[in-house]
C-alpha cells in the first residue's frame, strides 16, 4: 500500500506540522510507502522508522530540510528540485533528488547518500562530517556548485560533475572549501577560487578511481541520466580537493625556513652580498654576546710604566720610587739605591734630609694607611758611588752657579758623558744647600759625601770666578750649552723705617754654616716663619741668642717639624704680625707692640742678582723669565731660585729638565716629557691592609712589600690567575725583564685583568674594528 | 674609612641598579665583556672581620682577603640602561638591571649643560592609551552575517595614492565604449601596513635589510603587499636597481639625505618605487628635524648621505617651502614629476592641532598630485631626539586621524586622499587591534616603527628601557652601525619574526574584521566600535558603553 498525502486540500494548505502528523498516524498505521504532494512543507522524511522495514516517500515540490537528520532504513525520492539544506544532518537516509538542490545540500551530513541531478545552491556539503562508527557520507552533483561550498567540512566524500556549468561559472564555484579540514571533494572540470591556505588539490590515487567508477553508474542510475556515463566515466578529467594534514598545518606554522629560503634563494640571488654589500663590510656571521679575538668589544693592554707613579708625578725631579721599590722587591738593592742617582746627585741631603717630600704626600699609600717611608730611602743612597760615565762625547757644557739645580744639571749632563765646567764665584760649592740650609736639619757629614761624590765624576768646577757680561758672552761662543743657575741672593726687603738694621738670613746662615758664630744681640726677631726662617732661629740659637722670636703675616709657612723643633728650643713664633718700622727698642708692629730685638733677621724671600750677568733681561716680579722648556737664549738655558723661588728639589728638577733637553737637543732627539700620573681608580688598594702603626725604623724590604707600584707592573699575577680563559701568559724576556700578554684568541675582552690588577696596568681599549 | 663626597655620584643615582649575587657569580666575565655601555666592570674589594671565638667575647682576627667584584659604573656618559645583556648572557643568574625608584638621573644628566638626548619614544603617560579605552562593540549576530575570520578570504587593501571620485573620472564614450582621456593619478593598492620610515642610520645595515626582506618576502611568498618605507637616509643603490624596489616607498626630508643615488640610479631601475613620502615632521619629535648622532655616521652612512662624519641634523623643515599651498605645489609637483607621474606621493606630518587645516588644504589638491596624508602621533619612535621633545611634544595620533577623516566627510571628499595613521600603533604588542580601530576612525592604513625593532630583538620598552639607539651602542645589534654588535643581529631571525607577526597581524585583522561583517575594510565605519570612556566617546563620535 502507498499512502498518498495530498497538501493542499480544498484550497487549503496543509501546514508543515499537520502534514507530519500526517506522515506519523501513516507510520503508526503500518504504512511504509508515502507519497507526498508537498507545497513547500519542510523537514519531510526524517527522522523516521518503521519495525515494517524500509521507508520510501516520493516527494513533489518539497520545501526546505527535506530529509534532514534522515536514518538509514529511508530513501527519499523527488522528481524536481528541492529548497535548501537538502539531507541537512543526513543520518544515514537514501535521498535523491532528479532536480537541483538547494543552497546548503548536504549540509552537516554524517551519514547516508545525497544524490542531486542538478546543481548545488552556495555553501553545498558545508560541515559534511564522518563519524568512523559508520560509512562516510555522500553528496553526488550532476552539475556544478554554488560559492562557498564545502566550507568547514570535516568528513565524507562529495562528487561534483560540473555538467552543464553555465558560462563564466566554475564547477565548484568561488571560494571553496573554505576551513574543510576532513573528507574529499572530487570534481570535474575548473576548480574556481579553491582556499588552497586549507586544502589541496590532487590527482586521482587507485582507490579514488575505484570508487567513482563504482559509485557513477549508481549515481546516474538514482538520477535516471545513464546516458551521461560515457561522458563522466573519463576519471583523467577529475581531480580531488582533500584537507591539508594537521601536520601539515602545523608545520606550516612553524615553518621557520620560509624567509631564509627566500633570503638565500631569492634576495641573495638578485643582490649577492645583500643590498649593502658594496658599502659595508659584512661576512654576514652571526655571533653571541661574548667573543673573542676581533669580535670582542674591548682588548685589554698591558700598559706598564706608560704612566707614572703618583710619587714620581708629585717629585720635581721625578724620582721614579715605585721602581726603586720594584727593585728591592726583587732583592737588587744596590740597583734600587743607585736608580735615585740618575735624578738627582743628592738623595741623602735633599730626599732623605731637607727634602719636604711632596712624594710621601702623593703616595697612593695614604689612601691606606700611611705613606711610604721614601725620604729614608734617600738616605740609603747618600753612600752609593757615583754611575760609570758615558763615553767622552766631547760636547761642552758650562754651568754657572753651584748650587743644586746647576750641580744637578751638571751631574746629569757628566754621567752622559759630556765635559761640563760649574762656574761658581764662592770658594765652595753647594749653594745654599751649604751655605743656608741648618745643620740642625741637614747632617753635614751626608752633604760632605754626596759633593764628594758630584766631584768625583770629572766636573771641572771653577770656584771664585763670577760670570760676568764678557765672559757669559764667551761661554755661549765656547760651550755647546751654557746652564745658568746662580740662584737669588737679594733679599726682598720692604722699606721700612730703619730697615738698614736688618741682617739678611743668607749672609747670617752662611757665617754659621762656616762656624763663624756672627755676632748677635741676645734678642733676635726673625722676619719670616718659611723654612728659611726656622733655619735662621736654629742658626741664632747657636750663635747664643737667648730669646728667638719669629714673625710672619700668615700662618708659618715652615714644616711642622722645622716649627717644632725650632719651639722646643726655645723659640716663640707669632702671626699675624705685620712690621711696621725696625726701630733701636726691636721691631714695631702696626698694632702698637714693640718686639724687643737687638738683631732682626730678614728670612721672606730673595731675588737674583742680574745685573753683573746679563743686560736688563726680561724679570717676571724679580725673577728670569725663560721660554718654553727653561730655554733662556738659543744655547742657554735657566735653572733654580734663579727663575722661580721654589724647594731645592725643584731646583734639582729644573736642573735634570735643563739637563736631558740639552741632551736630547745634542742628539738632535725629542725631549721626552715626564709620563702622565696613572689614575687613581685604576689602582686596587683594597688588597693592601692597613698597618696599625708605620715603622719606627724604615725597612726598605718592608716598605717595597707596602708600596702599591702604582703604574708599573708588581709581578703578583693576578691577571694571570684571574682569567676566565687562560688568555694571560707571562712572557721572560732578557735581563730578568718580562711582561704579560693577553692572547686575543682566548680573551674576550671582559676587562677582569684590568679590574684585578692592583697596579693599573691592564687597560682595556675599544676593540677599533 | 672611605672618602666619598655628597656629589659623587653613585649607582643609587641611577636610572637602574646591578644586582649582583658573589654567590652565584664565577666570574665567567661574560656580562662585563657583553656590556655596550661599559656600565659594569670588575673591581676589587676587601673583605675583613673580627670575630669571638669562646663564651665571652674574645675578639679574634678574622681572615682578611680582596675579592674581585662586579661594580656598577656610575658616571653620566656610563651608566646602565637597563638592556639586560647581562642578566642574558649570565650562565648563573647572578646578575640583572633592576629599575630604581630613587633614581636622580633626570637632575643630573644635563652635565655639561647639553641637553638629554635617547632614542625609544616617549615614556610619559605611556600607560594612558585612547586605543585601550575603545574596543569593538558592534558585533553582527542575528542581526546580519558575520563572517568567520580564519576561513573566509578578505580584501584587505588599502589605497596610496589619489582616489578621484566617480564624477571627476576623465572618461568619455566613444563608440560606445568607456575611454580615459587621460591617465588617471596612480593609486596603488596595499596592505594597510606599511614598515615606517626608519633610515639607513638610524638602523645598522643588517637590521634595515632585515625590514626590507620581510617586506619582499611578506610580498612574494605570503601574497600580502607590504611597503616599507625607506627613511630619510636614502636608499642603498643595489635595492635601487632591483625588482624589490617596488615595495619601497621613498622618502624625501628635510635634509634630503641620499637622493643623489636615487636619481643617479633612475636610468637603471628595473621597477618603479611603490611611492614617495614627503616627511614634514615625525610623531616622536616634532618640530624637529632628523637627528643622527655623529656616533652613528659610518662611512657608508657619509657615502649615501654625502656629508662627512659629524652630528646629523635635518633641518625642522623643508628649506624653501612655507606655505601648505606651496608645498602641494612645488614638491608634491617635482616628486610626482620625478616619475613621470607614474608614482605616488604622500607627505607625512606630526599629528598637530593644525592636522585638519592642512588636510583640508590638500584635499583642495585641484591638480590630483596628492596620494596620501601620513599622521605621525605621539609615541612615535625616533633613533634620536632630545627628551625635552620626546616626552613634551605631540599630538595623540586617534582623535587626529577622526578629525581629518570627518572634515573629510563633510565635504564629502573622504576617501579621495588616503589617511594613514602612526604613532605608537602596536605599542602593547597587538598593532592589529589598534590598526583595526584606527582604521574604523577613518583611516586607510597604518605605519609601524618600533615593533618592528622590538621583532627583530630590540629590548627596549616605553618605561625607560635601554632607549638608547641614539648612542651608537644598541646591544642587540639594531640601531648601530658597529660591526663588532651588528654581528649580533641575525637577518634571518630578525625578519623571519617580523613576517611571522605581520601573518598573525593579517589573521588578528580579520578577527576583527569577520564580527563586524566586513571582507573589505572597514574604513570610517565608526559604528563598530564603542568607547568606555565618555570623553573619548565624545570626542572620537562613537557611542559610550559600560
Amino acid at each position: 500500500m502507498v499512502l498518498k498525502i495530498q497538501s493542499l486540500v480544498d484550497n487549503k494548505r496543509l501546514s508543515t506540522q499537520e502534514l507530519l502528523q500526517a506522515v506519523y498516524q501513516g507510520l503508526e498505521q503500518g504504512e511504509t510507502e508515502f507519497e507526498i504532494a508537498a507545497c513547500g512543507q519542510h523537514d519531510i522524511g526524517g527522522p523516521l522508522w518503521s519495525p515494517k522495514g524500509r521507508l520510501v516517500f516520493k516527494v513533489t515540490n518539497p520545501g526546505q530540510r527535506l530529509g534532514s537528520m534522515c536514518l538509514d532504513g529511508t530513501t527519499i525520492i523527488v522528481e524536481g528540485s528541492t529548497s535548501a539544506d537538502v539531507g541537512w544532518l543526513n543520518a544515514g537516509g537514501e535521498i535523491i533528488v532528479r532536480g537541483d538542490g538547494g543552497d546548503t545540500a548536504g549540509h552537516c551530513a554524517a551519514s547516508g547518500k545525497i544524490y542531486i541531478g542538478g546543481r548545488g545552491g552556495t555553501r553545498t556539503g558545508s560541515l559534511m562530517k564522518h563519524d568512523p562508527a559508520y560509512a562516510p557520507p555522500e553528496l553526488w552533483i550532476l552539475k556544478n556548485v554554488g560559492s562557498f561550498g564545502f566550507e568547514f567540512m570535516g568528513g565524507g566524500l562529495a562528487v561534483v560533475c560540473g555538467i552543464d556549468t553555465p558560462a563564466g561559472l566554475t564547477t565548484l564555484g568561488d571560494r571553496a572549501c573554505a576551513g574543510m579540514v576532513g573528507g574529499t571533494v572530487y570534481f570535474r572540470g575548473e576548480p574556481g577560487g579553491v582556499s588552497l591556505a586549507t586544502v589541496k588539490i590532487e590527482e586521482l590515487d587507485e582507490q579514488d578511481k575505484k570508487f567513482l567508477t563504482a559509485g557513477l553508474p549508481l549515481f546516474l542510475q538514482k538520477i535516471q541520466r545513464e546516458q551521461l556515463l560515457p561522458q563522466l566515466k573519463d576519471l583523467a578529467q577529475w581531480k580531488k580537493i582533500v584537507a591539508k594534514s594537521y601536520a601539515e598545518h602545523a608545520a606550516a606554522k612553524s615553518q621557520s625556513g620560509a624567509l631564509k629560503d627566500f633570503h638565500k634563494n631569492e634576495w641573495l640571488q638578485n643582490m649577492p652580498g645583500g643590498i649593502f654589500g658594496d658599502i659595508y663590510a659584512d661576512d654576514g656571521r652571526v655571533v653571541t654576546l661574548v667573543n673573542h679575538a676581533a669580535d670582542r668589544l674591548r682588548i685589554p693592554e698591558w700598559k706598564n710604566y706608560i704612566y707614572s707613579a703618583p710619587c714620581e708625578a708629585a717629585c720635581p725631579a721625578g724620582i721614579p720610587s715605585q721602581l726603586r721599590f720594584a727593585l728591592l722587591r726583587q732583592n737588587r738593592i744596590a740597583d734600587a739605591y743607585k736608580l735615585v742617582l740618575e735624578y738627582t746627585p743628592f738623595p741623602g741631603a735633599v730626599c732623605g734630609a731637607v727634602c719636604p717630600n711632596p712624594c710621601m704626600e702623593a703616595c697612593s699609600r695614604c689612601r691606606v694607611d700611611t705613606p711610604l717611608n721614601i725620604k729614608a730611602l734617600g738616605t740609603f743612597s747618600a753612600d752609593i758611588p757615583a754611575p760609570p760615565l758615558a763615553a767622552e762625547t766631547g760636547r761642552k757644557i758650562a754651568v754657572v752657579g753651584a748650587g743644586v739645580g746647576g750641580l744637578t744639571a751638571a751631574w746629569v749632563l757628566r754621567l752622559r758623558g759630556h765635559a761640563v765646567t760649574v762656574y761658581e764665584k764662592d770658594e765652595q760649592i753647594g749653594g745654599k744647600l751649604f751655605n743656608a740650609v741648618s745643620r740642625e736639619r741637614l747632617d753635614f757629614t751626608v752633604l760632605q759625601k754626596e759633593l764628594e761624590r758630584l766631584r768625583s765624576i770629572g766636573i771641572k768646577f771653577k770656584t771664585g770666578t763670577s760670570v760676568d757680561k764678557k765672559l757669559y758672552q764667551e761661554l755661549k761662543k765656547d760651550y755647546d750649552f751654557v746652564v745658568l743657575a746662580i740662584g737669588a741672593y737679594q733679599p726682598k726687603t720692604p722699606s721700612w723705617p730703619g730697615k738698614e738694621k736688618i741682617l739678611p738670613s743668607l749672609d747670617f746662615l752662611k757665617k754659621v754654616n762656616n762656624g763663624e758664630k756672627p755676632k748677635i744681640g741676645k734678642r733676635v726677631v726673625v722676619i719670616g716663619c718659611g723654612n728659611s726662617g726656622m733655619d735662621v732661629v736654629f742658626g741664632a740659637m747657636q750663635s747664643g741668642a737667648q730669646e728667638v722670636t719669629a714673625i710672619d703675616v700668615q700662618q708659618p709657612s715652615a714644616f711642622a717639624v722645622e716649627i717644632e723643633r725650632a719651639e722646643a728650643l726655645g723659640a716663640k713664633l707669632i702671626w699675624p704680625a705685620f712690621t711696621e718700622a725696625i726701630t733701636d727698642e726691636g721691631v714695631k708692629l702696626n698694632d702698637g707692640r714693640v718686639l724687643p730685638a737687638d738683631t732682626v733677621i730678614i728670612a721672606i724671600g730673595e731675588v737674583p742678582i742680574v745685573e753683573g750677568l746679563l743686560d736688563k733681561p726680561e724679570l717676571t716680579r724679580g725673577y728670569l723669565r725663560t721660554g718654553e722648556g727653561r730655554l733662556f737664549e738659543s744655547n742657554v738655558y735657566a735653572v733654580g731660585d734663579l727663575t722661580r723661588l721654589g724647594l731645592l728639589v725643584e731646583a734639582i728638577g729644573g736642573g735634570r729638565e735643563a739637563a736631558l733637553r740639552i741632551q736630547a737637543a745634542l742628539l738632535g732627539a725629542e725631549y721626552v716629557p715626564p709620563k702622565m700620573r696613572v689614575a687613581q681608580d685604576k689602582l686596587a688598594l683594597e688588597y693592601f691592609s692597613k698597618e696599625e702603626s708605620p715603622a719606627a725604623v724604615c725597612e726598605p724590604i718592608k716598605e717595597a712589600l707596602r708600596c702599591v707600584s702604582c703604574g708599573s707592573c708588581r709581578d703578583c699575577q693576578m691577571c694571570l690567575k684571574s682569567c676566565p680563559e687562560n688568555a694571560i701568559t707571562r712572557v721572560v724576556l732578557e735581563a730578568g725583564d718580562y711582561k704579560y700578554v693577553s692572547e686575543p684568541k682566548k680573551c674576550i675582552g671582559c676587562g677582569i685583568c684590568a679590574g684585578v690588577c692592583p697596579c693599573g696596568i691592564w687597560t682595556l681599549k675599544d676593540n677599533p674594528l | 674609612m672611605e672618602t666619598v663626597t655628597v656629589n659623587e655620584l653613585t649607582p643609587n643615582d641611577l636610572p637602574w641598579r646591578i644586582e649582583w649575587d658573589p654567590c652565584l657569580c664565577k666570574l665567567c666575565g661574560s656580562c662585563v665583556a657583553a656590556c655596550t655601555f661599559q656600565a659594569i666592570r670588575v673591581s676589587v674589594e676587601a673583605r675583613s672581620y673580627v670575630y669571638s671565638q669562646g663564651d665571652v667575647p674574645t675578639p679574634l682576627e678574622g681572615e682578611r682577603y680582596a675579592v674581585p667584584v662586579i661594580k656598577q659604573t656610575a658616571t653620566v656618559q656610563q651608566h646602565c640602561v637597563g638592556c639586560g645583556m647581562c642578566e642574558k648572557t649570565c650562565p648563573n643568574r647572578a646578575i640583572r638591571p633592576r629599575r630604581n625608584e630613587d633614581s636622580r638621573w633626570e637632575i643630573f644628566a644635563r652635565e655639561g649643560g647639553s641637553p638629554i638626548k635617547r632614542g625609544g619614544r616617549a615614556n610619559l603617560n605611556a600607560g594612558d592609551r585612547t586605543f585601550d579605552k575603545i574596543v569593538v562593540g558592534r558585533i553582527s549576530q542575528m542581526t546580519d552575517p558575520s563572517l568567520d575570520a580564519e576561513r573566509h578570504t578578505f580584501d584587505i587593501l588599502a589605497p596610496f595614492g589619489r582616489v578621484l571620485p566617480a564624477d571627476k573620472m576623465p572618461l568619455s564614450v566613444k563608440d560606445g565604449k568607456l575611454s580615459l582621456n587621460k591617465p588617471l593619478p596612480p593609486v596603488r593598492w596595499i596592505y594597510p601596513l606599511i614598515f615606517g620610515d626608519m633610515s639607513i642610520g638610524a638602523l645598522s645595515p643588517r637590521a634595515w635589510e632585515a625590514v626590507c626582506l620581510a617586506a619582499a618576502c611578506l610580498n612574494e611568498k605570503y601574497n600580502l603587499p607590504v611597503r616599507m618605507c625607506s627613511g630619510e637616509g636614502g636608499m642603498p643603490m643595489r635595492l635601487l636597481k632591483s625588482k624589490y624596489l617596488k615595495y619601497m616607498i621613498l622618502q624625501i626630508a628635510s635634509g634630503h639625505f641620499g637622493w643623489n643615488r636615487i636619481v643617479k640610479a633612475m636610468p637603471e631601475m628595473q621597477e618603479d618605487p611603490a611611492g614617495i613620502l614627503i616627511k614634514i615632521g615625525q610623531g616622536a619629535k616634532p618640530g624637529d628635524g632628523g637627528l643622527l648622532m655623529a656616533a652613528k655616521v659610518a662611512p657608508h652612512i657619509q657615502a649615501i648621505r654625502g656629508v662627512p662624519k659629524s652630528d646629523l641634523l635635518s633641518p625642522p623643515n623643508h628649506q624653501g617651502l612655507y606655505s601648505i599651498e606651496e608645498s602641494v605645489q612645488k614638491m608634491f609637483l617635482s616628486m610626482n614629476a620625478a616619475f613621470k607621474f607614474r608614482v605616488p606621493v604622500g607627505i607625512k606630518t606630526s599629528a598637530t592641532a593644525s592636522s585638519v587645516s592642512i588636510y583640508n588644504n590638500l584635499l583642495r589638491d585641484p591638480y590630483h598630485i596628492v596620494g596620501g596624508y601620513f599622521i605621525d602621533g605621539l609615541y612615535g619612535g625616533t633613533g634620536a631626539a632630545n627628551e625635552i621633545s620626546l616626552d613634551h611634544t605631540g599630538h595623540p595620533i586617534v582623535s587626529k586621524v577622526r578629525d581629518c577623516y570627518l572634515a573629510a566627510v563633510a565635504q564629502g571628499r573622504q576617501g579621495q586622499i588616503p589617511l594613514w595613521g602612526a604613532g605608537g600603533v602596536g605599542m602593547t604588542g597587538n598593532a592589529a587591534a589598534d590598526a583595526f580601530k584606527l582604521i574604523c576612525l577613518g583611516a586607510n592604513g597604518v605605519s609601524v616603527g618600533k615593533i618592528l625593532l622590538q621583532l627583530m630583538g630590540c629590548i627596549g620598552n616605553d618605561h625607560s628601557r635601554c632607549n638608547s639607539c641614539n648612542t651608537g651602542l644598541c646591544p642587540t645589534g639594531i640601531t648601530t652601525q658597529d660591526i663588532k654588535l651588528v654581528r649580533r643581529l641575525d637577518v634571518d631571525k630578525a625578519a623571519q619574526n617580523i613576517v611571522d607577526y605581520v601573518r598573525a597581524f593579517d589573521q588578528e585583522l580579520r578577527k576583527l574584521m569577520a564580527p563586524i561583517g566586513n571582507s573589505s575594510l572597514p574604513v570610517g565605519r565608526s559604528d563598530a566600535l564603542v568607547a568606555t570612556d565618555k570623553a573619548v566617546a565624545e570626542q572620537l563620535k562613537i557611542p559610550y558603553a559600560c
